[in-house]
């Protein structure tokens, strides 16, 4: 990819004047207009109000403080930042390694059948998610079929107590977001090169060393994404842990939301996301100081 | 030497096969996990209680409501048009912006794409708000379009970060081949550089799809009078209690889908039996 | 077979454009004065007396639902309330949208049904003493109901919930402006208390309260005593009446309790802006008919087989037997007029919020 830039970005500039910008600026420009107009001005006006205050009907003061995020660095807070940090983390580690095996037996799949496969992964998804999770509750309902079949079966004598128990908190997230792993992951996969897996066989390397040295590095664009678009929308998620969790949690967007819609603290809630985004940028800084993923140029 | 290779290779196929098997098995268990929630939203909508809580015997009842009395289904019709459009208004700027981003230098490249990451980690409940805010500053107003352009934006961040994974170290020089070989930008674009990322723009269709037909607060904050979204629905019928004619429907949408997949394979190997083209084409 | 997919794809586009024109076409006539746009709650009102308002004046009704009754007063207050006419946010986010100039003041002269409603629920001093800007339409009280055979314990206060017998026992709805209420009752304080040294010991009334507690649900609290996971329900009457007639008769039983329980009102308001305001006063003066509201109580009665709890005085007295009997509203009259309403508290709202924010993530 390193080369291929060099070259396509010189073949950008054999052209002169403006003909040369035209190809960055008909991919690029689209996206970039977009972005600006709907996250970076809205986001500034929410940068903006989380320098404010909160006035006492629960309006906007317009009044500077940097008070929101001094706040924020109470013992309270950032236990609630590090539990938030903790579940999304968790989470990722289990969408990935669910994930990844389905994705790599999809992607093993003829095209025609793994689009329908994929389809099939999606489809639950198309569902609402409310009526999804409250399902999964009442099948752990001590009367519910999960209980009931065991019972029936004399493998338990008392039902189970499995309702908002940590185990279902995961499966919940489990199935909310296992297609956020899935699909970056067979994208990926999709496009390498098997005939290296055999060669690397016949060269007598057992399958662990064949999927350390090659089947990894090739997918390891798909495993980025996967880890992006599991572990940062986890980090922001409520609703699951709320739901199947029996809502004795706190999370961060729990505390945004509750800001915005309970406290009527919208400059701490600001100031909250603003540093929601912070955490996300920072480690995806960090993250590409050790992956070396300058091609992918995830940051 | 001969024989030691010849065992070593029966050896690898056994073990292929094992492999090939447990795989499926695993596959299926995925499957199976997956569709439980499913099977239980299919059970409870024969479930003759006017909310569900337990099962209380079968009833039909609510495939009648569905169709006699329900309004659900133009709550549907408007949550599609919704996701097909930011479908397909996102894989427009996403694909493109997507290359844009990996192949060229611009001044505010480092600016986009840390914005790219802002829609997927801020609460809902943010980004709703300051959309709202932003829709009212420019007076633009509320209704289809506007959830229509607050979806395709939080679904464009998504579908850039997976036509990148497609996209890095992929072989382009095929496209400077076609290009040397006389093809415009364009020609290229569309013969040589979408059909390799076909599986990408799949991948992110779908996620696109997933992402807008099951929004609530965003689309909450930003919808007007004559666009209510078939979730939005969903949760405020939760105040009176949900009743299982939405588990019907979700049933009716589930059957569509899956026969679907179905009969579309069914008749693709017909097809196929018929003309044996080489036409790699995707469903 | 590509020129098919291009087709269908083409055909696809064409069919959207039109939709969004003829939608864009619905929205356009919110200008001429034939509509009235409501943000509220899905199957909150019965149709048949929707239907009878636009044929008695000719003005067509437009539902739009909310998802949560804060989502619509933040709504409100990020400028998007102009596109409707009337919304309904919860009584205890009134104050906030008053004094910011959110809502648009009501003509009481084309309201005369607002005599209909109970003295306790008109010119309300603490939330809108001159009845300016909001009406009261349905509303829930929040109050305890146990199962009578499988709670251990005797309950006519909240501090009864304490009792470490009912431990992981307890159906709850969540919310700090929910739970601190009943803590700062209970601890003989007023239940809107500003206070953060009240605030504190209110929280650490609660501490004993979480580990009692089977699962926090809003929206669906009965479910956990339905399916007998939970013994005792602190919850709304609402939930309480599908818990009634999902269970056993006898099984159920309201609390009597010496404690004030909470009132929440479903208000409706004009937001500042409205394009429609005279048929939202028309259609206000319409729902506040005791005919017209004691119709739609029944029908709803009927439909859902709930009865809700009324502000209108003159419905309420024309409605039968079936409604007032109803288990979960037929309550002592002491204990309904007993209430408390959730207030602002200014700037005593952050407090809460700290000290929720804390008992929520206290290790259980």
């Amino acid at each position: 990819m390193a080369t291929n830039k060099g070259t396509t970005l010189a073949m950008g500039g054999r052209g002169h004047g403006l003909k040369s910008k035209a190809p960055a600026m008909a991919t690029a420009g689209p996206v970039s207009i977009w972005m600006i107009l709907f996250v970076m001005l809205p986001l500034i006006y929410i940068l903006f109000i989380s320098f404010m205050t909160r006035n006492t009907f629960g309006g906007i003061d317009y009044s500077f403080t940097v008070e929101n995020y001094t706040e924020m660095l109470q013992p309270l807070y950032l236990k609630v930042i590090f539990k938030s940090l903790k579940m999304a983390f968790v989470t990722t580690v289990v969408c990935l390694l669910v994930g990844y095996p389905l994705a790599y037996w999809i992607a093993s799949k003829p095209p025609k059948l793994a689009a329908k496969l994929l389809m099939l992964v999606m489809i639950p998804y198309w569902t609402s998610s409310l009526v999804r999770l409250y399902s999964l509750n009442l099948l752990a309902m001590p009367n519910g079929f999960i209980s009931l079949a065991l019972m029936k079966l004399n493998i338990i004598d008392k039902p189970l107590d499995i309702l908002y128990s940590d185990g279902m908190v995961f499966a919940g997230l489990l199935v909310a977001l296992l297609p956020f792993s899935v699909l970056p992951l067979y994208s990926s996969i999709e496009k390498m090169d098997r005939s290296l897996i055999e060669a690397s066989k016949d060269l007598g390397a057992n399958s662990f060393v064949t999927f350390k040295n090659i089947t990894i590095p090739q997918t390891f664009p798909g495993i980025v994404g996967c880890i992006i678009l599991v572990f940062i929308p986890a980090l922001g998620m409520y609703y699951v842990p709320e739901i199947m969790g029996g809502g004795k949690v706190m999370l961060i967007g729990t505390l945004v939301k509750n800001q915005f819609l309970v406290t009527k603290n919208w400059p701490f809630g600001a100031s909250l996301a603003i540093l929601l985004i912070f955490i996300t940028l920072a480690i995806l800084w960090i993250y590409t100081r050790f992956a070396k993923l300058e091609d992918l140029e995830v940051c | 030497m001969n024989t030691v290779k010849n065992t070593r290779l029966s050896k690898r196929l056994k073990r292929k096969r094992a492999a090939r098997i447990g795989s499926n098995i695993y596959a299926t268990l995925v499957f199976i996990f997956i569709y439980i929630p499913i099977a239980m939203m299919v059970l409870f909508s024969f479930n003759d209680q006017r909310t569900n809580y337990y099962w209380n015997g079968f009833t039909l009842d609510w495939y009648e409501y569905l169709f006699t009395r329900s309004d659900l289904w133009e709550y549907l019709v408007i949550s599609l048009i919704v996701a097909l459009a930011s479908v397909i208004l996102s894989l427009i700027v996403g694909v493109l912006g997507a290359m844009g981003l990996a192949r060229f230098e611009f001044k505010l490249k480092k600016l986009i794409n840390n914005s790219l990451y802002i829609p997927i980690v801020v609460p809902e409940v943010v980004l709703g708000i300051s959309m709202l805010m932003l829709f009212e500053t420019c007076h633009f107003p509320l209704g289809l379009w506007s959830i229509i352009l607050a979806h395709t934006t939080f679904c464009i961040p998504f579908v850039i970060i997976i036509m990148r994974g497609r996209m890095a170290g992929m072989d382009m020089s095929i496209e400077e081949a076609s290009q040397d070989l006389g093809a415009n930008r364009i020609v290229t674009f569309f013969r040589v550089t979408l059909p390799l990322l076909v599986p990408g723009i799949l991948s992110s269709a779908f996620m696109a799809f997933t992402l807008s037909i099951d929004d609530v607060i965003i689309t909450n904050f930003v919808a007007g009078p004559y666009a209510t979204t078939l979730p939005i629905k969903i949760l405020s019928m939760v105040k009176v209690g949900l009743k299982p004619e939405v588990n019907a429907m979700t049933t009716i949408m589930i059957l569509v889908l899956v026969i679907g997949v179905a009969l579309n394979s069914v008749f693709q190997a017909l097809l196929k039996k018929r003309a044996v083209t080489s036409n790699k084409t995707y469903f | 077979m590509k020129g098919m997919k291009k087709l269908v794809a083409i055909a696809m586009m064409v069919a959207m454009v039109f939709s969004f024109t003829a939608c864009g076409g619905g929205g356009g006539s919110a200008e001429d004065n034939g509509e009235v746009n409501i943000l509220m709650w899905s199957n909150y009102m019965a149709d048949d007396v929707v239907a009878k308002f636009e044929d008695e004046t000719g003005i067509k009704v437009n539902f739009s639902y909310m998802s949560t009754s804060e989502e619509a007063a933040a709504k409100i207050t990020s400028g998007g309330g102009d596109e409707y006419d009337l919304v309904m946010p919860c009584d205890a986010d009134l104050t906030g949208l008053i004094n910011g100039g959110y809502l648009e003041e009501i003509n009481l002269d084309n309201v005369p049904n607002l005599e209909n409603l109970g003295e306790p629920y008109k010119y309300r001093k603490d939330i809108d003493p001159e009845n300016k800007y909001a009406i009261p339409y349905l509303m829930n009280f929040v109050y305890v109901v146990y199962n009578q055979e499988t709670c251990p314990v005797e309950i006519d206060e909240y501090k009864d919930l304490l009792d470490p017998a009912l431990k992981g026992q307890i159906a709850s709805v969540t919310g700090q402006r929910n739970l601190f209420p009943i803590a700062l009752a209970s601890l003989g304080y007023n239940p809107n208390s500003t206070d953060e040294d009240e605030i504190k010991e209110a929280y650490e009334w609660l501490k004993g309260y979480v580990p009692n507690v089977a699962g926090f649900d809003s929206d669906s609290a009965e479910t956990m005593l339905i399916n007998g996971v939970a013994s005792v329900g602190f919850l709304f009457d609402g939930q309480a009446s599908k818990g009634f007639s999902n269970m056993p008769e006898g099984t159920l039983k309201v609390a009597e309790l010496k404690d004030p329980i909470q009132l929440g009102v479903d208000e409706l308001v004009i937001p500042a802006g409205a394009k429609n305001k005279e048929n939202a006063e028309a259609f206000l003066n319409f729902i506040l008919d005791a005919d017209n509201m004691s119709e739609n109580l029944q029908i709803m009665m009927d439909q859902d087989g709930q009865g809700y709890a009324c502000p209108n005085q003159a419905a309420v007295d024309k409605m039968g037997e079936d409604y007032r009997t109803q288990p979960a509203l037929d309550i002592p009259e002491e204990m309904k007029a007993n209430y408390f309403l959730q207030l602002d508290v200014g700037d005593a709202a952050k407090v809460y919020d700290k000290y929720w924010t804390m008992l929520m993530s206290d290790e259980q």
